[in-house]
């Protein structure tokens, strides 16, 4: 599964660490979620979503979709 | 800089703790047998050895319950097979007194065991829990195989003791915990 963990870590300015001691996980789990290796369980992807004020699609994505791409600006409206 | 950095890497992993903790165990646990087998008429050289012996397994102790409180669990695995290949019963002798002892510190081992077992389950988090049930399903199947071949040729083979089977086990779960852990970059 894809995902954009990586991404919304470093917007936030946050250290792997830091973000898995938000999620209540390990940083190896937080280092293995990032690198694709490893597909959180429902549980953990709802509280990641929940973390970053998102909904689970706007951080995941199965495998051959694009990846998720970030939600639109509050105020956006498509032309 | 890059030896600050292997330093506190290699602290960081757990390696030191379980290297004082095997040292620990090995050094004092030999110190202590010796003196206990051959003391007659005690000297202070050998009351000297008796407590570095003591100090030794204490220090092992301390070295395990860091590796634990830091939640190096995985670390422990082979700790454990080191400390079984050490547990001699057998020769303690046909002494109701040591069989005792022995009995006592056997059930002592195993509360302690069964305790970080709990420990391990509930502390670590789900990818954690996923390497040692993947590693510990290796180590079984490994087992598996292991005793197959084993009934095999056991003609041939030296008599198998109880002792070598938990300690390979041991070894093999943490084998398939390492490769697992690799497999998912657990590690990195």
């Amino acid at each position: 599964m894809k995902n954009r963990l990586r991404v919304l870590r470093a917007e936030r300015d946050w250290s792997q660490a830091d973000l898995a001691e938000q999620l209540s996980v390990s940083r190896q789990t937080v280092n293995a979620i990032e690198n694709e290796r490893y597909d959180p369980s429902l549980p953990l992807a709802f509280a990641i979503a929940k973390l970053f004020h998102l909904r689970i699609e706007d951080v995941f994505a199965p495998d051959g979709e694009p990846p998720p791409e970030p939600p639109p600006l509050p105020g956006w409206q498509p032309e | 800089m890059a030896t600050d950095l292997h330093r506190r890497t290699l602290a960081e992993s757990g390696a030191l703790w379980f290297v004082a903790s095997a040292v620990g165990s090995v050094s004092g646990g030999w110190l202590t047998e010796q003196v206990g087998r051959s003391l007659v008429n005690p000297t202070p050289r050998d009351f000297a050895a008796l407590l570095v012996g003591f100090a030794a397994i204490l220090l092992a102790g301390f070295a395990a319950w860091k590796l634990a409180r830091a939640g190096m669990y995985s670390w422990l695995l082979p700790l454990a097979a080191l400390n079984l290949l050490l547990l001699r019963p057998g020769r303690s002798g046909d002494v109701a007194t040591w069989r005792l002892e022995w009995a006592v510190m056997g059930l002592a081992w195993t509360i302690a065991a069964v305790l970080v077992f709990a420990l391990l389950l509930r502390r670590s988090d789900e990818l954690e829990r996923r390497l040692h049930l993947e590693g510990a399903f290796f180590g079984l199947a490994l087992g598996l195989v292991a005793a197959i071949v084993y009934a095999l040729f056991e003609t041939r083979l030296p008599p198998l003791r109880a002792q070598w089977v938990a300690v390979a086990l041991l070894l093999s779960w943490w084998g398939g915990f390492l490769e697992c852990a690799r497999r998912y970059r657990w590690r990195a």
